[in-house]
């Protein structure tokens, strides 16, 4: 039977990190993914990366899936596409399924990395034809090119949630409502909060009743919850909606796994059934290691470096490298993944209630319940500050490993310091040119440049905008507040885009002064 | 002994709820009512639900109920999810042709990339 | 709890569940322990629903047709749940001569104790089942054969069974038998220990384990089948079928799915795992055989594939009844891979046996005591 080192399941970023490290050190590795394009979910991934470097920040997950396939191609990785396997046999045999023939390959290593697929809930209604998963309407969009509705209520306020309504907006379909059960929002304050300023609103506490409709949905219903999720009568809203999106998490697709008899466990903080593993992903069958959301749900960022560690562990486990060459990757992979499990958000933080940062300011109440910080909140956070000409406001108020802005700024504006999770602050001592490449950095679209004495009477606003069609200079409209709500009349002033700003465009609006801390979106 | 094993624990009567026609395994058409009545005709473990009502058994194996299926057998049984075990996973993992399961590629035809 | 029952069943099977549901309908305490997770586990939910007597050795052949003609037309109704049965005929197909003589030779047997079992030509065979190649050019025809849903069968005894007060307990495997002044009284499990005045021993392979330690053995092997189910298809016929290759066997369901068992030819000393896997090749050449046969379904998806573990015995017909020299203990096992379609009968003959010492059908045949030794 055909034989290679290794054999890896699944080309989304930790296969493909796992092979490209497991290449790197003269392993036979081939790649299969039932897919017809490689990347896993990295290419429909449209927006900025958090983290550090080393975690491809700022770079669009897209992108990141790009340079791996290059990287991997450069290492020898064979890639397969349009390969699905279809079991995981013993002696860790793979069969899969190429063109019109099942194929047998034997692997004397084998990394499961299939990720995770989508879970459903279920109301009335929840089997109409309009009612999607998250993930599903990203591949309309950003696979495909197709507009998934016209009018469309997001559940689930997670990070995919709130990615997913985002990219929604930006693809043109109007997000009637973003609803979650849970009393707050589930994902990145930043991510809620870009969703909130267009006008999206934030039904926390709510849940679907049921989607209505006899051929397909034509409109929905939700209600507020009490806290144990049962519907408090008399709170019913509705919407006519096209579309209903649900993002309500993931479930690891761990089938080959426990197929191959590798001992599994339920584990609710993990996703739901994984298999038992160490934390380089080795399984209880020698030589078959797991690697990203198969062994539990984090994100892209993790599953990388997850990837890399399993690339590496099972080099090791073939002879291809020492003991301790492999203990030298380890320590630095372990590095790696700890920065980014750091934070508010880290997985051992999950289902605890945090009220202050790590600087002992209390979080935003507002942001948890609505999507945004409210206006007599902002103040409390470092980022936000306020002198004579341009600066730098960094609305970002929670502890997130993300730290591109301090290296974005040319002038060493902005600091964070060693910790990646601490809210970035300004350095009062250095001076902003207005140059914008902090607010193109943010992943978390969180930066903006305020200029309160811009002219008399006015000041300027410069923030990130990745939407079409781009406003023109002089173009006159509504400044909208963090709450999506049109706050006073403003014109663009200017329009900005570089390579470097990679596709965030920089609109600079002019607002009547007294507008200068609450204005941050523009609306023609 | 755990909770489900002793099979003649009482769980309590069955009680008609107002969305027990709901779907629950689209591929194989059968609601929550079916699965709940099911747990108290016995079937206590998510192998014999799926045996029993065929949740989990079309096209899609599961990959869409499966946890559907699971709270509400846990509700029903007064216990946690993670106290009961999955259904076992099967060869194929996607459904696969006759014909081609059939066609095994012959050695030495593999592609070499 | 009370761990003390008039009959303690050892194994959750289908054999298991039905002989508790005949006892509990006639009035019998019983206990069932089910050594894994989950009620009809082994070869109850794993075998290809065949309810059928051609093909049957002479000595089994009786319990088959008693339960057809008393058993399985009322089951459904008596269960409360779809059996699925189909009285639909069974064809055992052949392609050459050689097929001829084999299924010739079964057909004789089967005659000879009275069942209706006739040779047809190709012609006739695809009157029957318009969908067989052309290639089929002999078969052996039994219109009174069928098919059934073992999994609902199973869990349909279970269910009334529970529902009557039999006690089932799953994953609790019997580690002993023991002695109590000459009769065999005690089931040990790691936890508990259980008390009847009858014990019926039903747990397939693992059986022989447990026979030994009150000093009987049965010899048999095991042997690791396999078979898949297709997605649904629109109907196209109701026959159970075989061929006389043994190359393929099965039906097509009320669902509307086909359920198919087949062979690779290493059955016999497959690999596993501790759990019955599959093996990489078996699939691909129960495909093949099903496309041998019918041409029409190379389109159809399989969905799932699955092995299970038949106890064989050592001459291919099960063991059953009661074991003289333990008093007190009953045995039912060694089913070699076609114990689904007389289990209504065997639980029913069972309960008889244990209630009365008497049975309808003679399954003197059957008694753990005939092997000996060939010379």
């Amino acid at each position: 039977m055909k034989r290679y080192d290794l054999i890896i399941v699944g080309a989304g970023p930790s296969g493909l990190s796992a092979a490209i490290e497991a290449a790197k050190r003269g392993l036979k590795v081939v790649v299969f993914d039932e897919n017809e394009k490689p990347g896993g979910q990295l290419f429909k991934q449209i927006h900025k990366f958090f983290g550090s470097k080393e975690h491809k920040a700022k770079i669009r997950g897209f992108v990141i899936g790009q340079q791996l396939l290059e990287e991997a191609d450069k290492a020898g990785v064979s890639v397969v596409l349009n390969a699905t396997v279809i079991g995981l046999y013993q002696d860790k045999e793979v069969v899969v399924k190429i063109e019109e023939e099942v194929h047998h390959y034997k692997g004397d290593a084998i990394i499961i990395a299939t990720g995770a697929s989508e879970n459903m809930v279920t109301f009335e209604g929840w089997t109409l034809p309009g009612v999607i998963g998250a993930g599903a309407a990203q591949t309309m969009m950003n696979l495909d090119g197709v507009k998934p509705g016209k009018k469309v209520l997001m559940l689930g306020s997670g990070n995919v949630g709130l990615v997913v309504s985002f990219q929604l907006l930006q693809c043109g379909c109007e997000v009637v409502a973003l609803v979650d059960a849970a009393p707050k929002v589930g994902g990145y304050g930043v991510h809620a909060a870009k969703v909130a300023r267009t006008g999206v609103p934030f039904y926390l506490s709510h849940t679907i009743v049921k989607a209505e409709g006899t051929e397909c949905v034509t409109s929905v219903t939700i209600a507020e919850v009490d806290s144990k999720f049962q519907f408090i009568p008399g709170t019913e809203k509705h919407f006519d909606v096209d579309t209903i999106c649900v993002a309500v998490g993931l479930s690891p697709m761990s089938q080959l796994l426990k197929m191959a008899g590798c001992k599994m466990e339920n584990n609710p903080k993990r996703g739901g059934q994984v298999p038992i593993c160490d934390e380089y992903g080795a399984t209880s069958i020698p030589g078959i290691f797991v690697a990203g959301d198969v062994s539990g749900i984090e994100e892209a960022s993790s599953a990388m470096i997850e990837g890399r560690m399993a690339g590496v562990t099972a080099a090791e486990y073939l002879g291809y490298m020492e003991e301790t060459e492999l203990t030298e990757n380890l320590t630095e992979l372990d590095k790696a993944l700890d920065g980014l499990r750091q934070g508010m958000f880290a997985p051992k933080n999950r289902g605890q209630n945090i009220t202050e940062t790590e600087e002992g300011i209390p979080v935003s109440q507002n942001l948890l319940k609505h999507g945004f910080v409210a206006d007599d909140e902002i103040e409390r956070f470092p980022g936000v500050t306020h002198k004579a000409g341009i600066h730098p406001v960094m609305e970002c108020t929670q502890n997130i490993p993300c730290n591109p802005c301090q290296d974005a700024c040319p002038k060493h504006c902005i600091k964070i310091g060693e910790k990646i999770t601490s809210l970035p602050a300004v350095d009062e001592s250095a001076t902003c040119i207005g140059c914008g490449m902090c607010v193109a950095s943010c992943s978390g679209q969180a930066i903006f440049l305020v200029d309160e004495t811009y002219e008399a009477g006015f000041a300027s606003i410069t923030l990130p905008y990745e939407f079409l069609p781009l406003p023109v200079k002089g173009t006159k409209g509504k400044a909208l507040g963090r709450n999506g709500a049109a706050v006073c009349e403003a014109e663009v002033i200017d329009v900005r885009t570089a390579p470097a700003f990679d596709k965030t465009n920089l609109l600079t609006i002019k607002v009547p002064t007294a507008y200068a801390t609450a204005a941050r979106f523009f609306k023609a | 002994m755990n909770q489900v094993n002793d099979r003649s624990r009482d769980i309590g009567p069955y009680v008609a709820a107002p969305d027990d026609d709901m779907i629950i395994c689209r591929c194989e058409e059968i609601t929550k009512g079916e699965i709940r009545r099911a747990v108290h005709d016995g079937m206590f473990t998510l192998t014999e639900i799926r045996r029993y009502l065929r949740t989990g058994m079309g096209l899609c194996q599961g990959q869409t109920c499966s946890k559907l299926v699971k709270g509400i057998v846990a509700r029903e049984l007064g216990v946690s999810p993670a106290e009961l075990e999955p259904v076992t996973s099967r060869v194929p993992m996607r459904p696969l042709e006759m014909r081609i399961f059939a066609k095994e590629a012959k050695e030495g035809e593999q592609d070499e990339k | 709890m009370k761990n003390n029952a008039e009959v303690v069943i050892i194994g959750g099977g289908v054999i298991g569940c039905a002989t508790a549901y005949y006892l509990a309908k006639n009035g019998t305490s019983v206990i069932v322990l089910e050594g894994s997770d989950h009620i009809g586990n082994g070869g109850s939910s794993r075998n290809g629903g065949g309810v059928r007597q051609s093909g049957r050795d002479p000595r089994e052949l009786p319990l088959a047709m008693y339960g057809i003609k008393n058993l399985w037309p009322t089951l459904s109704e008596e269960l409360e749940v779809d059996c699925e049965y189909h009285q639909d005929g069974n064809l055992r197909l052949g392609k050459t001569e050689k097929h001829r003589q084999i299924l010739q030779g079964l057909a004789d047997k089967a005659s000879a104790c009275g069942l209706d079992v006739r040779m047809i030509d190709g012609a006739e065979v695809r009157r029957i089942n318009p969908y067989l190649t052309e290639e089929v050019t002999v078969a052996s025809w039994c219109p009174t054969d069928g098919h059934a849903n073992p999994l609902t069968t199973t869990l349909g005894f279970y269910k009334m069974a529970r529902r009557m007060g039999v006690r089932f307990i799953t994953e609790e495997p019997v580690k002993e038998l023991r002695m109590i002044k000459g009769k065999v009284r005690q089931v040990i499990t790691p936890n508990n220990i259980y008390e009847g005045e009858q014990i019926l021993v039903a747990a397939g392979y693992h059986s022989r384990d447990i026979l030994g330690t009150v000093g009987i053995d049965v010899p048999m092997t095991q042997s690791l089948l396999e078979a898949l189910v297709t997605e649904a298809e629109p109907h196209m016929f109701d026959q159970m079928l075989g061929t006389a290759d043994a190359d393929f066997y099965g039906h097509q369901s009320k669902h509307g799915s086909f359920v198919f068992g087949g062979s690779s030819g290493f059955e016999g000393c497959n690999k596993d795992n501790g759990t019955p896997i599959t093996n990489s090749i078996t699939a691909p050449a129960i495909c093949r055989g099903i496309m041998k046969y019918f041409p029409d379904l190379a389109d159809a998806k399989i969905v799932r594939t699955w092995a299970g573990w038949s106890d064989k015995s050592a001459d291919g017909v099960p063991v059953l009844g009661k074991v003289e020299e333990v008093p007190g203990l009953v045995v039912a096992c060694a089913f070699t891979g076609h114990g689904f379609g007389i289990s209504p009968a065997v639980g029913d003959q069972l309960c008889k046996l244990m209630l009365t010492g008497k049975t309808d059908v003679d399954i003197a045949p059957l008694h753990y005591n005939r092997f000996k030794a060939k010379i």
